[in-house]
């Protein structure tokens, strides 16, 4: 069962179809990898699976359950979307870190802040974030960065912030973990750490969508890949398929100017 | 023909002052904030409301809202102000709740869209990325400028005279009616130790925020 | 929001209405005289007597000056106007609440009735007749030039290419620009005397004795009554003296109420009850100020011709010292 299905979604920036009724679907486990040129609508689909955006019209579906629905948009409550939009976390480009608190709290502010509304919070006050540190010492382990938890971001380098970011994200447990360019603001010599925490969390079977530029990365972590061309999908298969034998001769273009370069 | 001891007559004045200057701190700071919640509100009217008073009190001198805070009521309804004192409160809180306003507006508009939609992917509400994420970035930032309008409020204090509030200039200025220049001029050493005080006071602060950047 | 912008609104007619006040040159604009009228016809209406026996308290606005009102060595309130005031509430079984205001807004503070009178050795100016109720004239004061000692001589000479200072509004700005008609107590016109000289305007009588002493201007007029209260041996003028021999005129002090305030009756009936028992003559006799003491019509009336004239006037103002 597939546990992301997006169908004829649709997104308007006033007169400009930026989104032209996307479909696609997206089995647990796997990793899809979205391509194309600038402008070709990649960002703002990401941003309307983390409900950034709000779509025009179309449907996402989570688990069989629908969490979007363009028909009876004006019926989702601020709660209802805050609800909804935990089914995914988000990495941004520019990692978006809290500056005033430390890579740990970095990691559990959210968590404390959702602990608080739990009805037991206040009997079992410490218990529960003792807890959330823990967890969050353990998520941070993972992205290799425990040593670094009493750090402030500022301290850190770039590729550093964008692992506690991807840290930060993972503390939610979303079913869908969603990269928007996340090596795109790094230094050259500072991608590899990140790409190497992604893969790891491929290995995994961590369910993600990663908007990416880095098309060997790309091709090497991920299960399927999107090619996406003027608001609309072009190709969506494999990343043997899509890459070895596209099946549309501006995929076959984008490839081939990307690889030039 | 001299009164009551100058020190001393000055002293009181500038307790006048001090006073003057912690209460419209104490009323105005959050005043300031409500007012730019009100012109960053997204419902129309409320904000151009709110952006037409903050073009009215910065346009026009805070010496004449003084008179038009004191005079207005007994003027218009015939019911004078009771209260020399509360009528300078009003119009200089007014007045700096404006400036405020704009200044927070700046710090709040200055942090970055990045910072709000990282705190509403992880799922926090609009009022805990405000308090929880947003503050204390802003505040940081405005510390300077916050600094430069609360200095300026400490002088500002002084206008107050014009509507026959006994504060420190007024109290040198009847000394000079007797004949001694000096109490007039040494004012400026109670005005220097105190904005010495605040200066250090705000360096203070501004260190207390270097632990982190934004 | 409502009131902010009512406030908004009214602070643009309150410009013109302070920029009605300040103008003490006599030229009553059309709109002035309307807003004023407005808010004078308003107070009239009811009666202030009423509201002020009812409170049992009068408010007085005023200036510390001295001999007027200042206070003493032992930081007591006193002086003529102070005494004659508290005297006058005696009279009328009222408290007095004496109230320091910005002299520029006297006419304002009145009308908004944050005031009741202006009782602080006011001038009569024709303006002033317009504006406000005035009482009957109780002091003479003359004009003085004040200006530095070791300069008397020259500066008595000639006053041609000097600077010259006085206070905005006041009645020596009024004579040295000619828009005080020189009466029949003139002797000398200010304006012809000082036609030679720059004219410079000060913030108040004792920003123009700062002028001069900071050397900014040779010479001041302010009032004499206000410069005596001045300038003295133990003061920062005692290098400054006090020159009466020019008699630009005579002027008078007087009460101000609001316009057609009923409160003017009750105020004169018992400064005429003070004048009758003597308690008038011994204030002025207590603060030096016999000889410009005005007599009251109702007591003597032979006495006023005599103290009109400017040596008497002049001396009298030269004993205060």
């Amino acid at each position: 069962m597939a546990i992301l299905e997006v169908s004829n979604l649709k997104k308007n920036f006033g007169n400009l179809e930026v989104l032209k009724g996307i479909d696609f679907s997206l089995e647990k486990g796997e990793s899809l990898a979205m391509i194309g040129a600038s402008g070709s609508g990649k960002t703002t689909l990401l941003r309307c699976l983390n409900f950034l955006e709000r779509p025009t019209s179309g449907q996402i579906r989570v688990n069989d359950k629908v969490v979007f629905d363009g028909a009876d948009a004006r019926t989702l409550s601020e709660a209802e979307i805050r609800k909804n939009r935990l089914h995914f976390g988000l990495v941004f480009q520019s990692f978006n870190l809290f500056p005033q608190y430390t890579v740990l709290k970095n990691c559990t502010l959210a968590k404390e802040l959702m602990a608080k509304e739990r009805p037991d919070f206040r009997a079992n006050k410490k218990q529960i974030l003792d807890e959330i540190k823990t967890e969050g010492e353990a998520v941070l382990a993972s992205v290799g960065l425990q040593e670094k938890m009493d750090y402030y971001p500022h301290q850190l380098s770039g590729g550093q912030q964008q692992r506690v970011a991807i840290a930060r994200a993972l503390m939610l447990q979303p079913d869908i973990l969603c990269f928007d360019e996340p090596t795109s603001a790094l230094d050259p010599e500072l991608t590899g750490e990140v790409l190497k925490v992604i893969r790891g969390l491929a290995d995994k079977k961590t369910t993600m969508v990663i908007v990416t530029h880095e098309m060997q990365f790309a091709r090497d972590v991920s299960d399927k890949v999107l090619f996406l061309d003027k608001g609309m999908v072009a190709e969506y298969g494999s990343p043997e398929q899509v890459f070895e034998h596209p099946k549309e001769e501006r995929t076959r273009q984008f490839l081939e100017r990307y690889f030039e370069q | 023909m001299l009164g009551a001891n100058p020190i001393e007559s000055l002293t009181s004045g500038f307790l006048l002052n001090l006073e003057l200057f912690v209460v419209t701190l104490l009323l105005a700071l959050p005043l300031g904030l409500i007012i730019t919640f009100c012109s960053m509100s997204r419902f129309k009217p409320l904000k151009w409301i709110t952006k037409v008073f903050i073009w009215v009190i910065r346009g026009t001198p805070l010496m004449l809202q003084l008179s038009v805070v004191l005079y207005a009521p007994g003027l218009l309804f015939g019911i004078p102000m009771s209260s020399r004192f509360t009528a300078a409160v009003i119009a200089f809180v007014i007045n700096y709740a404006a400036y405020f306003s704009e200044i927070y507006r700046g710090g709040i508009e200055s942090i970055s869209v990045g910072q709000y939609e990282a705190g509403k992917v992880l799922g926090m509400t609009r009022s805990q990325i405000f308090f929880k994420v947003v503050l204390l970035q802003v505040v940081k930032r405005i510390v300077p400028p916050m600094s430069n309008e609360i200095i300026t409020l400490t002088k500002d204090t002084a206008l107050a005279r014009v509507i026959g509030i006994g504060e420190i200039i007024m109290s040198a200025e009847r000394f000079t009616k007797m004949g001694l220049i000096w109490p007039l001029f040494s004012t400026a050493l109670y005005f220097l130790v105190f904005v010495g005080i605040l200066s250090l006071l705000f360096g203070w602060i501004e260190k207390k925020m270097d632990y982190f950047r934004v | 929001m409502k009131k902010f912008i009512a406030m908004a609104l009214f602070s643009a007619m309150c410009v013109t209405s302070l920029a009605g006040c300040g103008n003490s040159n006599g030229t009553n604009g059309s709109g002035d005289a309307s807003a004023e009228g407005g808010t004078q016809a308003a107070a009239s209406d009811e009666s202030d007597w009423a509201d002020i026996s009812a409170k049992g308290e009068m408010t007085i606005g005023m200036t510390l000056f001295a001999p007027m009102n200042y206070y003493d060595e032992d930081n007591n309130f006193v002086g003529f106007d102070t005494e004659l005031a508290q005297a006058v509430g005696e009279k009328l079984g009222i408290d007095i609440n004496f109230v320091e205001i910005n002299w520029d807004s006297k006419e304002i503070e009145l009308n908004s009735k944050n005031i009741d009178c202006i009782w602080n050795g006011m001038c009569s100016t024709a303006e002033r007749q317009e504006t406000m109720t005035l009482s009957e004239p109780y002091l003479y004061n003359t004009q003085a030039m004040v200006m530095k000692a070791d300069r008397e001589d020259e500066i008595m000479q000639s006053v041609d290419g000097l600077t010259v200072t006085a206070e905005k509004g006041s009645t020596g700005e009024g004579k040295l620009q000619g828009t005080i008609a020189d009466d029949d107590t003139v002797e000398v016109s200010a304006q012809e005397y000082f036609a030679n000289a720059n004219y410079v305007a000060s913030d108040s009588m004792a920003k123009a004795l700062m002028e001069v002493k900071a050397g900014t201007a040779d010479v001041a007029l302010v009032d004499s009554v206000a410069a005596y209260g001045m300038v003295g041996p133990d003061t920062d003028y005692s290098d400054m003296v006090i020159n009466v021999d020019n008699n630009f005129g005579l002027q008078e002090y007087v009460i101000g109420f609001r316009k057609g305030s009923d409160l003017e009756e009750h105020v004169s009936a018992a400064i005429d009850e003070l004048y009758a028992d003597g308690t008038v003559a011994q204030l002025a006799e207590k603060y030096n100020l016999s000889d410009l003491l005005i007599e009251n019509d109702a007591a003597a009336t032979e006495a006023a011709p005599e103290a009109a004239t400017g040596d008497t006037a002049a001396e009298a103002a030269t004993a205060v010292e």
